[in-house]
């Protein structure tokens, strides 16, 4: 396996607060990963120092390349999208195509039209005269006409209605993805992208407190809905987190057999938000 | 290298379309007005009689130097509008890309920052002169064309009183020298923009020409000095490329005979020019603001 991204001991102080603490990961090639975390954990911090737009400490290689230092290197083989309104509003769609022909070595006019002329996007407006899910169609039509390693998505599909989002996806995988490619993904409707997913990373407090291929979920966590009765004896098994749910215990467990569970209820493999709930809040103290 | 600034600056000319367009209106009302000059002139029929005789009676040499005069009138309108640009241009440069956020589009394209901001430089010093002087020669041709078909409505000889005298290639060329000139010698002015744009929150504008303001009053206050009004009033009033040329001299009618044909390069000491101290040290402050533009596009983390 090549590793695309290789963090280890990174930290970003801004003034006084520690935005990320400590981190070390790796993500490897072809693989789409879901960095999960709430407002304010450093999850953007993270990306910035990814994409070489803030420096930090320690060492971080992303393509083998330090992304401060190495950022026009970087950026021939990354794409990202910061969020959807980023585009120069004042650019015409024709326009930003001659530019990135002129400037950007592999970006392929030809593809990013051929993606265009399946929307209603017309070469001849301007962004400001587009909708916001005609910007973020625009945006990622763009980003797959580059053959790029790693595509960054920070909130990408922010603000925009159920449809386009399901689209926005459906296009990443359809058209942009393949084994050769790497995508890290930032979301807050995390159980829209679970399915997409094949490794995740939860974030809070500028620490990394999971990070797990999404097949081995199954086999580290699960989720049991027990009795009140039932729920005492399971306590013994140590529960990260648990919750009331209409009159039973919902409790999640970490590196607990299945079979230690069975008959004190119903057991499941909690889906990414409750179990980034669990790991989250079960850390609160 | 020189592909990347060639599609960063035509990016430019499409987002700031006042540089074409600012001198493209100048160049509008100049014609116009021309036009509408010399149609309200015909109604002063002795007037007009005299001015023909008198232009018709000029030694050659005389009428070169009195056409070269409007053509250099002309100009001056156009190097008023080419400064007011530059100081807009140069302050919204860095400032609109983070105002509507577009900067992190811009960063994701593999340009460094440098070559970004020298970009923008070199649009404010290059570009916006030559796009200026093609609309200076432009309007030149269509006053001189509408002059020339009013001569001819007035009986007269267009082609002997304009065409044949017109110092054309003299006077374009010294306008584009001048035209280059005036960035280059005012380049502090435009780091110091860069620069405030690059850093400012909000208002640009304010936030540029409040120091050049309140730093000349600052010290005469606490030092009783004034070097830095001398130096911007040096910078604004005494460019080198006219030293030893007194501007009274042309007022002075022992001056005014024009005895042989002169050239507008006579009365620019382009040497000089080049070699002054005050140009090498203005560029020299330019690139250090201009430094400090590009350190704080790389490092300001805001977005």
């Amino acid at each position: 396996m090549t590793s695309i991204v290789s963090a280890r001991n990174v930290s970003k102080r801004y003034g006084s607060t520690l935005a990320v603490d400590d981190v070390s990961f790796d993500i490897e090639k072809g693989r789409i990963m879901g960095l999960i975390g709430p407002n304010g954990a450093g999850k953007t911090t993270l990306l910035k120092a990814v994409l070489g737009l803030t420096d930090c400490q320690g060492t971080l290689s992303v393509l083998g390349l330090d992304p401060f230092r190495q950022r026009k290197e970087l950026m021939q083989n990354i794409c990202f999208i910061a969020d959807v309104a980023v585009l120069p509003r004042w650019i015409k769609v024709a326009q930003l195509l001659d530019f990135l022909e002129s400037i950007h070595p592999r970006f392929s006019r030809k593809r990013a039209e051929e993606l265009l002329s399946k929307t209603k996007i017309q070469s001849s407006s301007k962004v400001r005269e587009l909708s916001k899910g005609m910007v973020t169609q625009l945006h990622l039509s763009i980003i797959t006409a580059i053959d790029a390693r790693l595509l960054v998505l920070d909130e990408p599909t922010i603000g925009l209605d159920i449809i386009f989002r399901k689209e926005f996806y459906g296009n990443l995988l359809n058209d942009y993805f393949d084994e050769e490619r790497t995508i890290i993904i930032t979301t807050h409707q995390v159980e829209e992208i679970e399915n997409l997913l094949t490794d995740v990373m939860f974030i809070n407090d500028g620490r990394v407190v999971l990070d797990t291929p999404m097949e081995e979920v199954s086999g580290q966590y699960v989720e049991l809905m027990a009795t009140a009765e039932n729920a005492a004896k399971a306590r013994h098994l140590n529960p990260i987190y648990e919750k009331d749910v209409f009159g039973k215990t919902v409790m999640t467990f970490e590196d607990v057999e299945r079979s230690q569970l069975q008959g004190l209820g119903d057991l499941r493999t909690p889906d990414v938000a409750d179990l980034f709930v669990a790991k989250v809040k079960g850390a609160t103290p | 290298m020189i592909m990347d600034q060639i599609a960063l600056i035509r990016r430019e000319l499409w987002e700031h379309r006042s540089i074409y367009l600012t001198p493209a209106i100048i160049a509008l009302l100049m014609s116009l007005g021309t036009v509408t000059g010399q149609a309200t002139f015909s109604a002063f029929d002795q007037a007009v009689d005299l001015a023909i005789l008198g232009g018709s009676n000029l030694g050659e040499n005389e009428r070169a130097a009195a056409i070269s005069a409007v053509m250099s009138g002309v100009s001056v309108f156009f190097v008023i509008g080419m400064w007011f640009l530059t100081i807009f241009y140069t302050l919204d440069a860095l400032y609109a890309e983070r105002k509507d956020r577009s900067i992190l589009f811009w960063r994701s394209i593999p340009c460094t920052d440098f070559e970004t901001v020298l970009s923008k430089l070199l649009t404010a010093t290059f570009v916006i002169p030559l796009v200026t002087f093609a609309f200076v020669i432009a309007t030149h041709i269509a006053v001189l064309a509408i002059s020339s078909v009013w001569i001819g409505i007035q009986g007269a000889n267009a082609s002997h009183m304009i065409w044949s005298a017109a110092p054309l290639m003299d006077n374009w060329a010294a306008t584009l020298v001048f035209l280059l000139a005036v960035p280059l010698w005012s380049s502090p002015f435009i780091g110091w923009f860069l620069f405030v744009s690059a850093f400012t929150k909000r208002s640009p504008l304010m936030m540029a020409v409040l120091p050049l303001l309140i730093l000349p009053m600052l010290e005469k206050i606490l030092l009783g000095t004034s070097a830095v009004a001398e130096a911007f009033y040096v910078r604004a009033w005494k460019m080198p490329l006219f030293q030893g040329v007194d501007p009274t001299d042309f007022f002075d009618e022992r001056n005014n005979t024009v005895p042989e044909a002169i050239s507008l390069f006579d009365v620019m000491d382009l040497g000089g020019f080049l070699t002054s101290g005050g140009l090498w040290i203005g560029i020299v402050v330019c690139g250090l603001f201009t430094t400090a533009a590009i350190y704080v596009r790389r490092y300001r983390d805001d977005s």
